[in-house]
């Protein structure tokens, strides 16, 4: 079963208070869109999970190991991995040695032969399977964006963190990777999808966390979190009674 | 046909191999002495310049301290071959250890132009009758060398962990830097700029051959050379040298997807180090004589540029490009004349390699010898690439749409 525990994450700059006392579960298979304005820590708090960075207290416990004073790797290996907001392949390998990585990294006896079938049905299922020799470099960036996503199939955690994956990517790519994120979940892994793109979020997921400024200001249903004025507040800086219509736009996900 | 191709590279190898193991014996020129000097030296360089590039080329750490792993086996060697001997009976004078029935002694430093005796010779007028002075072995010498460049690798690769590029850069030269004017300022130890003597390989000769025979010693360093182009294969072609070039690419990324990025920086560290020392040692004794200039940053660069010039990311590139440019350096030495003028080409050539190393980088990123290699092994991704994707294309309507 999975758990992720995180208590009460303090996490200072100097005198930049980023994140201020966050606290959330996540249990079982769970959907989470993570969303907040720019600034809100978003991204800190995803480098806390991953063990990038060490909150200047709390606990974070994954299935009940204590993991956030634990390197990333060890991190990875506990069961969590995580996309970057910036598509970070790596350049000049290719897109099998990309995604040999991280297999071969969590099981120490697993050569690259082992993994080229694994690799090449997650290529398949990406649409990059024909780039399997090309350098990362040569990709482009929606596929990189792709690269990245199959290299967390081969990691095979049991969370997976995804910072912005929509950022910048076209409707098809974006069919491919919903396509993604409902495979994943249904594989019984626990994702939670950092997006400024309210469409995907309403539509993607089943809870929401609203950080703002440091803050978990909700934590919920994302029907009822959307019409929450602090919520409200923390997106448009003043009450606005339509916010909960300019979240979710006209193309009628809002349901 | 492709299959075919992607072989040619190591049937050459192995023809380049049984040329080099042959070499010796079918060679007979008047210049044999030399050429087989200029062999000895190209597969030193070619040791220093491929283990670089495992270093800086694949795991991305661009140290300029691989001379000073090289000149830690040197003198661990040297330092070892002078001042280390094994007597039979105590002598009562020099600082010694019992060793398996012997006494382990350490002669005192003597420096450049001392008159005094050393504590031996001191020891020797009481010592009994019947005792055994033993010079210790070269090879062990060899090991410990080896062995201070895999300590020093360590320490240096724990201390660099966080240093990216320029500062990495910056701190290895320090490194190397200090390592040069501590074995330039202990004189009485190092006999600095005067060198320090080493004994030849084989003391009292092998085989028949003479100690100063080039035959022996050619044979060690190219084994040497081989054996370490074979470990390093071994090592690219691992999960080994799959992380490590993960590393140099993103190392966030590389630890967020499991990899022990610690591990396999500090490992790269030791394993280069050591081949670098390993062909220190060898060259030391070789040579016979070592001074710090074998650790100046000139020397350094020359190794540096061989690699670039031979392409960094791939040892067998880096190694080519060490012994052509060994070998084009020694050749370009012959002065010759335009008309009137005599080019001295004992100073030129300096400048024409200057300007092979700055075209390269300037239009051949990846080196000379590099992209021949790829030719065999990657010309087909493009056209495979396209293949695949368009019998997708037929395979499913629409599918190569995006």
């Amino acid at each position: 079963m999975i758990h992720l525990q995180v208590n009460n994450i303090f996490k200072n700059f100097g005198g930049l208070q980023v994140l201020n006392g966050v606290s959330f579960e996540v249990n079982g298979p769970e959907l989470i869109g993570l969303i907040g304005p720019n600034g809100a820590g978003k991204t800190t708090m995803t480098n806390i999970l991953d063990g990038a960075i060490k909150p200047s207290s709390g606990t974070v416990y994954l299935n009940g190991q204590r993991v956030d004073p634990l390197p990333p790797y060890e991190v990875a290996h506990a069961g969590l991995g995580r996309t970057f907001q910036v598509t970070r392949s790596f350049r000049r390998m290719t897109v099998l040695e990309n995604l040999y990585v991280p297999a071969m990294a969590m099981d120490g006896s697993r050569k690259q032969a082992d993994c080229v079938e694994q690799a090449m049905e997650v290529l398949k299922f990406l649409t990059i399977d024909h780039l399997r020799n090309e350098f990362g470099r040569a990709l482009s960036g929606g596929q990189q964006k792709l690269l990245e996503l199959g290299r967390l199939l081969m990691l095979d955690p049991d969370i997976i963190i995804l910072d912005e994956p929509f950022a910048g990517v076209h409707p098809k790519l974006m069919e491919i990777i919903y396509q993604y994120i409902y495979r994943v979940n249904e594989d019984g892994k626990a994702i939670i999808i950092i997006s400024h793109d309210m469409d995907t979020i309403f539509t993607l997921s089943k809870r929401l966390l609203v950080l703002n400024y440091g803050d978990l200001i909700a934590d919920g249903d994302p029907e009822v979190v959307k019409n929450d004025p602090a919520v409200i507040e923390a997106y448009l800086g003043h009450d606005d009674e339509d916010f909960a219509d300019k979240l979710v736009s006209s193309n009628g996900s809002e349901a | 046909m492709s299959l075919e191709r992607k072989k040619i590279p190591t049937y050459l190898g192995y023809l380049a191999t049984a040329f080099l193991l042959a070499f010796p014996f079918v060679y007979s020129r008047a210049d044999y002495d030399f050429i087989m000097h200029l062999w000895i030296t190209a597969f030193y360089y070619a040791i220093l310049a491929s283990s670089w590039s495992l270093l800086a080329g694949y795991a991305g750490q661009f140290s300029f301290g691989h001379m000073a792993f090289m000149a830690i086996g040197a003198y661990g060697a040297a330092l070892y071959s002078n001042y280390i001997r094994f007597v039979t009976n105590p002598t009562g004078t020099c600082t010694e250890i019992p060793f398996f029935g012997q006494y382990l002694i350490i002669l005192d430093a003597q420096g450049v132009t001392s008159a005094s005796n050393s504590c031996l010779d001191i020891a020797r007028e009481t010592l009994p009758r019947g005792t055994v002075i033993t010079q210790p072995s070269v090879w062990t010498g060899i090991l410990i060398g080896v062995l201070l460049g895999a300590l020093f690798g360590f320490l240096i690769g724990r201390l660099v962990l966080r240093l990216r590029a320029t500062y990495l850069a910056l701190f290895t030269i320090g490194f190397s830097e200090i390592l040069r004017a501590a074995i330039s300022a202990e004189i009485d130890i190092t006999q600095g700029q005067a060198g320090l003597e080493l004994p030849p390989l084989f003391p009292v000769g092998i085989f028949g051959y003479a100690p100063t025979d080039k035959l022996p010693t050619y044979y060690v360093m190219l084994l040497v050379f081989i054996a370490s182009m074979g470990i390093m294969t071994w090592l690219v072609n691992s999960r080994f040298g799959l992380f490590v070039r993960s590393i140099r690419e993103d190392e966030e990324a590389a630890a967020a997807l499991g990899v022990n990025v610690v591990k396999y920086k500090v490992r790269v560290f030791v394993i280069t180090s050591t081949i670098a020392a390993a062909a220190g040692a060898l060259q030391g004794h070789y040579i016979g004589i070592i001074t710090p200039n074998i650790l100046i940053i000139l020397q350094m660069s020359l190794v540096i540029a061989m690699a670039v010039i031979g392409g960094v990311e791939n040892i067998y590139a880096a190694a080519i490009g060490a012994i052509i440019i060994q070998f084009v350096l020694e050749f370009l030495r012959n002065s010759f004349d335009i008309g009137p003028f005599v080019i001295d080409m004992s100073i030129w050539r300096l400048v024409v390699f200057g300007l092979i190393l700055m075209l390269t980088l300037r239009f051949q990123r990846n080196g000379l010898i590099q992209p021949l290699l790829d030719w065999f092994s990657r010309s087909d991704v493009a056209a495979e690439t396209v293949a695949i994707r368009q019998q997708e294309s037929i395979g499913e309507p629409g599918g190569g749409e995006a």
